[in-house]
């Protein structure tokens, strides 16, 4: 069954006389993770904003086409009612802090006490995302006292506790360092394997190869690929939208090792390892 | 984290009062003098605020603001006493400098005017933590969205100002002038706020985009983490200050 | 659908502009003591605010700035709160009416605001110091025409004019100039104004 449907999604910002989004269209299943890239500016961010109706609702501007998120479709629905349906996590962890609450436990709290959860439900939710993030031990700590990536993780707890059957993430790691980034994506795992899809954009191709079923290559606003990672990553126009392929791939390109039977390069470290040791 | 806020932390009757009930009071205490100008009602007022802070234990942390006062007050006597459009009766001083019973009776009368209203707005201020009265007026019908507005400038403010201090060490480093003639000092000011309110507004576009998708704007019924405070005598301290109220009113339109 | 730009409904950018104008009054006021200016400059923020996102914003700025105020530094600003409200109206109303395209009006945008800061607190003064602002310079003014002329209101008017007019002047000209610098894009988010235009058909 697909989660998302995007038919011919066209959007202009208000201060802008270029389309962000030129006629895109596709469908994403239940379950899937995707990874979307490109360069900066692109479109990636706009796209993800399109899936939570920031895009059009928050900026205005010149819309058109269609989303279908859930069962929602966007530009008929409110950005709270699609909170319920889909959440999404920002790069910037610092400004996702609400600033009105003073414990992280609190913080977690503030969607559900908005989108009037009852205190009994909301106080099973909060325990459970926090204790899916690993944040319960931080459960009474000032949300500006955590790290970058406890900060992160409190936000995609915030976003859980909502209960959204789509997870958009745009960029989460970028502001990062290594460890806080590893926390995240550890984070990440565990809600695809509760069966979470999720909607990852992001300038680590490694992760996206090794987290996402298929990838999305974005440049100008348009769709220059959909596919597997193997694919993808396997295009040899890649740099031309300013991507740079998985160093794995990279090398296994410059090998010429492919995998048996297929005419894609290998994008991860295990199946680069299988290829190169059967050699 | 800091915070920053005048709130003193103590176990006082007064701190256990509904925030609302001491908004009332505020009010009360601010509006009869207006209602009854006579001297006495001031002076009573007064008296009555200053021993409420007493009893909330906060007598300490009110003296920097009373000194502030105290200082605008001594000179309020000075100006009254000399030259008070009413004065009459010369007490002592020398010419054009003398103090007059007129002028000093007026400086009296403001100084228990301005101590006044400053106690009664202290006893609020100072015994009361602002996440409580915020929650006390959204649960009265204060927009949650004000309330939430109130509510973060608590932390955001003084993130701002690290930021300011921050720029304002860096641009000295550079050799930012924040010493010579006025025209000097001014043309320094630009450079120095621009930057921060620029971060500022990005960072402020950005928490709104995140506030959005957690349903700021939800229209909805809302609900509460924390559950409903209770707080004592309510209605005693409301009936009484209606009455106080309604009695001063009745007295001056009798009177 | 998301409701915009009544007065009652504020958009959330305008929301979290107020902490953003609080914020920045305060930061005028601290320069303004670090460079030892003699002004107060406490509300460039507030007049900011009026400016980017109307007279609605502008006033619940500086309501929420003296409550602010009077709850973290001086009680003694919740006096004044009816001030900071109208300087927040009447810079929002004069922006959004077109007074903010060019220095010369942004310079008649200052009087305004200076002119209705005196009418308000000049009455203020009266009831609350006797008609002292707290300011040396002003309160040394007030003394010498109280002495001259024996009128408390003249006295308690031209002390404030000779604080409030420079001081407004200048916060309205600063405020105009960060109005300026800023990017249309974050300039659109508060205007409220757009609708939805459709690239469909």
């Amino acid at each position: 069954m697909s989660k998302i449907r995007v038919e011919h999604l066209k959007y202009r910002y208000p201060s802008s006389e270029k389309l962000a989004l030129d006629d895109l269209s596709f469908e994403v299943d239940e379950g899937e993770m995707i990874g979307i890239i490109g360069r900066n500016g692109a479109g990636k961010s706009t796209l993800c904003q399109a899936f939570v109706g920031l895009v059009p609702h928050f900026y205005r501007g010149a819309y058109g086409g269609k989303v279908v998120v859930s069962g929602l479709e966007v530009l008929k629905s409110s950005v709270s009612q699609l909170a319920r349906r889909v959440g999404i996590v920002f790069q910037n962890p610092f400004t996702q802090v609400t600033g009105s609450k003073w414990t992280v436990y609190e913080e977690v709290a503030f969607g559900l006490e908005n989108l009037g959860v009852p205190r009994k439900e909301m106080i099973d939710r909060i325990d459970y995302a926090l204790q899916l993030l690993g944040m319960e031990k931080y459960r009474d700590r000032h949300p500006f006292d955590l790290s970058g990536g406890q900060m992160q993780r409190m936000a995609i707890a915030s976003v859980i506790a909502l209960q959204p059957e789509i997870l958009v993430l745009d960029e989460p790691t970028s502001q990062l360092d290594p460890q806080g980034s590893e926390e995240v994506f550890r984070a990440v795992h565990r809600l695809r394997e509760e069966g979470m899809t999720v909607i990852l954009a992001e300038h680590n191709m490694e992760k996206i190869a090794r987290y996402c079923n298929r990838v999305m290559l974005l440049d100008g606003g348009k769709i220059i690929d959909f596919a597997s990672p193997a694919s993808v990553f396997s295009r040899a126009d890649l740099t031309r939208y300013g991507v740079v392929p998985p160093v794995y791939t990279r090398v296994c390109r410059e090998l010429n090792a492919k995998r048996e039977g297929s005419p894609h390069f290998p994008v991860t470290l295990e199946e680069a390892c299988e290829v190169l040791k059967g050699r | 984290m800091k915070t920053f806020s005048l709130y003193v932390p103590r176990d006082s009757l007064i701190h256990r009062i509904n925030p609302i009930d001491k908004i009332l009071y505020t009010i009360t205490a601010i509006a009869v003098p207006l209602i009854l100008p006579s001297m006495a009602a001031s002076f009573l007022c007064m008296l009555i605020s200053l021993s409420l802070l007493a009893a909330a234990r906060v007598v300490r942390q009110s003296l920097p603001v009373f000194a502030f006062v105290f200082l605008i007050l001594c000179t309020v006597v000075l100006i009254q006493g000399w030259f008070y459009p009413g004065n009459q009766t010369p007490l002592f001083g020398v010419e054009p400098f003398v103090f007059h019973a007129e002028g000093l009776m007026k400086a009296c009368r403001i100084g228990i005017r301005v101590t006044n209203v400053v106690a009664a707005f202290l006893l609020l201020v100072l015994t009361t933590k602002p996440a409580d009265l915020v929650e006390e007026l959204v649960r009265r019908g204060l927009s949650p969205r004000i309330g939430y507005v109130l509510d973060s400038i608590f932390q955001i403010l003084p993130q701002m100002m690290n930021t300011t201090r921050t720029i304002l060490d860096a641009q000295r480093s550079r050799g930012l002038e924040t010493e010579g003639s006025l025209w000097v000092r001014v043309k320094a000011f630009l450079p120095l706020i621009v930057p921060v309110v620029m971060s500022s507004l990005i960072h402020a576009k950005e928490r709104a985009l995140a506030l959005e998708v957690r349903g700021l704007h939800f229209e909805g019924q809302r609900t509460w983490l924390r559950e409903k405070r209770t707080y004592p005598y309510s209605r005693e301290i409301r009936g009484g200050l209606l009455l106080v109220l309604t009695a001063s009113i009745v007295w001056r339109i009798l009177g | 659908m998301m409701q915009r730009s009544s007065w009652f409904r504020f958009s959330t950018p305008s929301l979290v502009l107020i902490p953003v104008a609080v914020g920045i009054n305060y930061i005028g006021k601290l320069f303004a003591g670090t460079l030892k200016l003699p002004l107060w400059l406490d509300s460039i923020g507030t007049v900011l605010a009026g400016m980017l996102a109307g007279p609605a914003i502008g006033a619940l700025s500086g309501a929420i700035n003296n409550v602010i105020y009077g709850l973290t530094v001086d009680p003694i600003s919740f006096v004044y709160g009816l001030t900071s409200i109208l300087i927040g109206l009447v810079s929002g109303i004069m922006a959004s009416r077109g007074w903010i395209t060019g220095w010369a009006r942004a310079l008649v945008v200052g009087l305004a605001v200076g002119l209705t800061a005196t009418a308000v607190s000049t009455p203020l003064n009266v009831w609350f110091w006797g008609g002292q602002t707290g300011n040396f310079w002003g309160d040394a003014l007030f003394a010498v025409v109280l002495a001259q002329t024996g009128s408390v209101w003249l006295a308690s008017f031209l002390d404030e004019v000779v604080v409030d007019i420079p001081d407004k002047l200048l916060t309205v000209l600063v405020a105009y100039a960060l109005f300026r610098s800023l990017p249309k894009g974050i300039k659109q988010l508060y205007s409220g104004r757009d609708e939805l235009e459709t690239l469909d058909g």
